[in-house]
């Protein structure tokens, strides 16, 4: 439990000690900061979108926008997905059980909380303070784990950079879901992401896409932005307290 | 106090983007377990509870019906991180003040609601109201 508290701290140090190696001499844009999600319609940047896949399909249902019962905003669902997705009860969800179940970096990326960035040469931290997750992104060279390796609801993020784009992708997610109305993508998801800074500097823009053959018969994307948030703001603890859903109950 | 209104189409877009703004996410849909935003529920009473917890707060409030009876309402919250950079905190709200809340009820028809604004007794707004330009 305190190793798993020490985390981010000491990816945090990670990150400043590759920084300092690389000294002053940074070739890529910085995405480093405090990002608060854009409100309303994210940015559809067009070089971001430009870099969709085809067969995509994308969603309109980030930050706290959210779909209703049986709406997938045009992704298309295999036929057990759908029987799983049509069975589902919200009341499942408001239980003390699963009020605090964290969702996979999926669905916790377009939640309307900041995110701060710390970013390194070997690697970039993304600390969020939707459930208090932290995310390394490792722009090393490695290879992603071996198929049988763990898998989280931050998955492992292997990243490189494409011009001013910072790609990132994603495997070895736990099962979550997707839309948060009984759609739940599997363990061999795999997300692309790519994440750049706009011109005037004051927003971060981004693209999600997943493609998770075992649930969809589509691609699903989504654009997210975010606002450079006010200087000396960090992200709040979540610290979720599962006994809210006893609310419901009573 | 309590009434049940139904608001003209435009009222509506601009209750829209107040839920859109305020309806940070909850782990439950918000879509599914909340009404539409034709029908905003307001209701005027007691202050009998507050918690400033994830993944949401909750206010509770002892409201006078039209019979005259008293029953309990409660009015489920951002999150309280997301509410302190709006000016809230966990002590905005003390056992016993007079208030007004509204927001969107339950689809069930309980006495629960998403708060989207409360106000004091005074007129006054707890925290930084969420603006339809806000989400245009």
């Amino acid at each position: 439990m305190r190793t798993t508290r020490l985390w981010p701290a000491v990816a945090v140090c990670a990150v400043t000690f590759f920084s300092a190696l690389a000294g002053a001499a940074e070739k890529h844009p910085d995405l480093s900061g405090f990002w608060n999600l854009s409100r309303g319609k994210p940015v559809k940047d067009a070089a971001l979108a430009a870099k969709l896949a085809p067969n995509t399909v994308v969603l309109d249902d980030v930050g706290p926008i959210e779909y209703g019962i049986l709406e997938f905003g045009g992704l298309k669902l295999k036929p057990a997905a759908l029987a799983k997705a049509k069975a589902w009860n919200i009341k499942d969800d408001m239980s003390v059980a699963n009020a605090c179940r964290v969702p996979s970096i999926i669905y916790s990326m377009q939640g309307p909380f900041p995110i701060e960035i710390f970013q390194g040469t070997e690697l970039t931290v993304i600390r969020m303070e939707y459930f208090d997750m932290t995310r390394v992104l490792f722009t090393d060279g490695r290879k992603h784990l071996p198929a049988d390796g763990p898998h989280t609801k931050t998955g492992d993020s292997i990243a490189h950079w494409d011009g001013d784009m910072l790609v990132v992708e994603t495997t070895h997610l736990k099962e979550s879901t997707l839309t948060n109305n009984g759609l739940d993508h599997s363990r061999n998801v795999k997300v692309i992401e790519r994440f750049k800074i706009s011109a005037d500097r004051k927003q971060l823009l981004s693209t999600q896409e997943f493609e998770d053959p075992e649930v969809l018969d589509n691609r699903g994307a989504r654009f997210i932005s975010w606002d450079r948030g006010v200087e000396g703001d960090h992200v709040h603890a979540y610290d979720c307290d599962p006994s809210f859903a006893e609310n419901y109950a009573n | 106090m309590m009434k049940r209104s139904t608001r003209t189409v435009r009222a509506a877009a601009w209750a829209l983007g107040l839920t859109l703004s305020a309806s940070a996410l909850a782990h439950h849909s918000f879509a599914v377990f909340f009404a539409d935003d034709k029908a905003v529920v307001s209701v005027s009473g007691k202050v009998t509870g507050f918690d400033f917890k994830n993944p949401h707060g909750l206010i509770r409030l002892e409201v006078r019906d039209a019979t005259g009876a008293v029953v309990q309402w409660k009015a489920e919250t951002n999150s309280p991180s997301i509410l302190e950079r709006r000016g809230w905190s966990r002590d905005s709200l003390k056992l016993g003040d007079e208030i007004t809340i509204e927001g969107w009820g339950a689809r069930d028809g309980s006495r629960y609601m998403r708060l989207r604004k409360a106000t004091r007794a005074d007129g006054s707004t707890i925290g930084v109201v969420f603006a339809p330009q806000e989400e245009k």
